[in-house]
């Protein structure tokens, strides 16, 4: 029971993670380094606005949102687009964005792990577990954004465009579809997500500069185990790979669940390398 | 790519290690001044705490005329958490600055990767952070390279040990009742060294270890941890903690409203704005500490007063350590008569000086000795609004044991 709830948990927060990763993949053949900051600035962002700042968590959470996803627009139109023929341009720009923000972090509010406020403080005993209200209340929202997030994809004509976009991106140019737009929209929607994630997670994970390391590697682990590019595949990958690691805390240690990822990526990397719903190896 | 994120930010961090010379008084002195190196986490409050307090020793020192005629001035190199920058910053310090003495330290792994480079460069190196017995069990074995290492403070990880033993023993136990115990830490070495002694021990005062368990410094999230404690019908959780889990873990326990009370030795719990950074999470946390303000010795209040001018918090360890290292070179530098490195380690053996935590003397590990009138452990609790209420060794008792809000009745 301990397993099903806090596994979910985990795995939702992972799922945040990778579809804003997968997403901006599958479009935009952006491989974002920089997404862990995403979720780092976030965090820092509610941080500031509630602590130094004195707004209510709810608003200063929306503007978080908001600021990093405009960030996540910036960087995408002045940093990445004109590198974005070049697959290691893009790697190692959005690496640099990752160090700079990691490192503006570090300078501005030193190493120290930082509080943000939970929404929810309560505790809820669910089948006799204690479980966080704010754990559940990120399992709530996870589970709504990516619902929305599905919805907008297939039932709008914006999200349309994003298929088509993912499916050929010269076919759909030849179709008349904005691509650059459609870009800076998924940009803003993958970045919003990761620092949704964040500020959800803030309160029961860390709160401090390299914190983007975490859902850098989980993401990426997600990805190539759910097939880069594949929404449904990272879903997948994320219960699966939150599942593992929340059995294996309980079950064996705390102390090998960092490396139950990395095991499942270097495991799919040699027996499947386009990962489960992948179509082609992505490396 | 977990690795080259982390070389590319280790080498960023060096960078970021930039010589701050920031002592000025050496315009008046005849003869160059003496340089301190001081290695520390320079982004921790260990690390500024650190500096901050060799700064008022040194402006005291200088004030009274310095050493010998000489003034003393520091500099500061950055070895943060990660022994590959430890290394560096040593050799900064030793080979571009070329310091007199150092003093400084934080993570254990960090100082017995610098050990090697501190030896070969015969600089004496006054540790005020670390606390892994095998730092000086290096001295003991290997005296001819080693004879410039010496630990001012924490006392050791074994002594630590015991003194949480004796906590078990006469506080836990004794007073509270609470004999079903959960050992939890982190794997981090001065942990690895501490645990075993500790269950052992524990066992010997007649606790029921309900569980041990060690859990990787990486760890986010410890929900299955808190789960199996308080399935084990453990009373009482003993931790042992200090790189950077102690706030995400006071927060989950509190979160999780996890009906076992904790303390023990938490690093971070010692800063004195743990409480509040974590928005009072911590609220019942027994943390052990070093020192509070409280008349331990002469110069315990003094120096907790005039420390909080400089500085926004009070101090942590590091901070006193570091303030009597610079007294002890001082000392040991006036009854040597010269700057002379081995006669100064010579002296520095023999050193009986009243520190801020109580006196300091050294075995013949050069490692800080304790026992009453020295350093030892001090049991402190998180109560309401962030007081801090000193609840072990009995003499210095300031409060009463709390429980967590939920469990109260």
């Amino acid at each position: 029971m301990e397993i099903l709830i806090y596994g979910a948990v985990t795995s939702a927060i992972y799922a945040m993670l990778a579809v804003g990763f997968t997403l901006i993949f599958g479009v935009a053949r952006v491989l974002n380094l920089a997404h862990g900051s995403f979720y780092a600035l976030g965090a820092y962002g509610t941080y500031v606005l509630t602590s130094v700042v004195g707004l209510p968590l709810w608003l200063a959470a929306l503007l978080a949102i908001a600021g990093v996803a405009l960030f996540g627009v910036v960087v995408e139109k002045v940093l990445i687009r004109p590198l974005r023929s070049s697959q290691l341009g893009v790697l190692m720009i959005t690496l640099a964005v990752s160090l700079v923000v990691e490192q503006t972090l570090f300078l501005v509010f030193g190493s120290e792990y930082r509080n943000v406020p939970a929404f929810v403080e309560t505790k809820v005993s669910l089948g006799g577990v204690d479980v966080a209200g704010q754990r559940l209340l990120t399992l709530a929202v996870a589970g709504v954004a990516i619902g929305a997030l599905y919805l907008f994809i297939q039932k709008t004509r914006l999200g349309s465009a994003i298929l088509a976009i993912s499916q050929d991106a010269e076919a759909a140019k030849y179709m008349g579809i904005p691509s650059d737009r459609i870009f800076s929209l998924v940009m803003a929607i993958s970045a919003s997500l990761a620092a949704l994630a964040g500020i959800l997670a803030g309160p029961f994970l860390s709160v401090q500069p390299s914190m983007h390391l975490l859902p850098i590697v989980k993401a990426f682990a997600i990805v190539v185990v759910g097939g880069l590019g594949s929404i449904p595949g990272s879903i997948l990958a994320a219960f699966m790979l939150g599942y593992a690691e929340t059995f294996v805390g309980y079950q064996f240690s705390t102390s090998w669940t960092e490396i139950v990822s990395v095991l499942a990526t270097l495991l799919m990397l040699i027996f499947r390398p386009a990962g489960i719903f992948g179509k082609r190896s992505a490396f | 790519m977990k690795r080259l994120c982390l070389a590319l930010t280790n080498w960023s961090h060096a960078l970021l290690a930039l010589p701050l010379v920031l002592a000025a008084f050496a315009a008046g002195a005849q003869e160059k001044p003496i340089k301190i190196g001081v290695p520390t986490a320079v982004q921790l409050q260990v690390g500024r705490d650190t500096l901050t307090a060799i700064k008022m020793a040194v402006d005291e020192i200088n004030k009274k005329g310095g050493l010998l005629g000489r003034k003393l001035e520091y500099v500061t190199a950055d070895e943060t958490e990660n022994p590959e920058t430890g290394i560096s910053a040593i050799k900064k310090l030793v080979s571009d600055e070329k310091v007199d003495v150092l003093i400084g330290g934080y993570t254990s792994g960090v100082t017995l990767a610098q050990l090697p480079h501190i030896a070969s460069s015969k600089t004496i190196y006054l540790g005020v952070g670390a606390a892994s017995p095998s730092i000086t069990a290096k001295v003991k074995n290997d005296y001819d390279n080693y004879k410039y290492i010496f630990r001012v403070g924490p006392i050791n990880a074994a002594h630590q040990a015991r003194a949480l033993v004796d906590y078990i023993s006469h506080f836990v136990i004794g007073e509270l009742g609470y004999k079903k115990i959960a050992i939890v830490g982190e794997n981090a070495k001065w942990v690895q060294d501490l645990v075993p002694v500790l269950s052992k021990g524990a066992k010997e005062v007649g606790a029921d270890i309900r569980l041990t368990e060690l859990f990787d410094t990486q760890t986010s999230d410890f929900s299955p941890l808190l789960a199996k404690v308080k399935s084990s019908g453990a009373q009482y959780m003993i931790v042992v903690l200090s790189h950077g889990s102690s706030d995400v873990f006071a927060k989950q326990w509190h979160d999780a409203q996890v009906p076992v009370p904790y303390g023990g030795i938490d690093v971070k719990s010692m800063d004195g704005d743990f409480f509040n950074r974590i928005g009072g999470k911590s609220i019942s946390e027994v943390a052990a500490n070093f020192a509070v303000r409280a008349p331990l010795t002469k110069k315990t209040i003094p120096f907790f007063d005039s420390f909080k001018k400089a500085s926004p918090n009070y101090p942590v360890y590091t901070a006193f350590f570091a303030y009597d290292a610079v007294f002890l070179y001082a000392d040991a530098v006036k009854r040597a008569g010269s700057f002379d490195t081995e006669k100064v380690i010579k002296e520095i053996e023999k050193t009986r000086l009243e520190g801020i935590v109580g006196e300091i003397s050294f075995d013949e590990f050069h490692d800080v000795q304790t026992g009453p009138g020295k350093a030892n452990l001090i049991f402190v609790q998180w109560q309401e609004k962030g007081e801090r209420a000193v609840l072990y060794p009995k003499e210095l008792r300031t409060g009463n044991f709390i429980l967590p809000p939920w469990m109260r009745k």
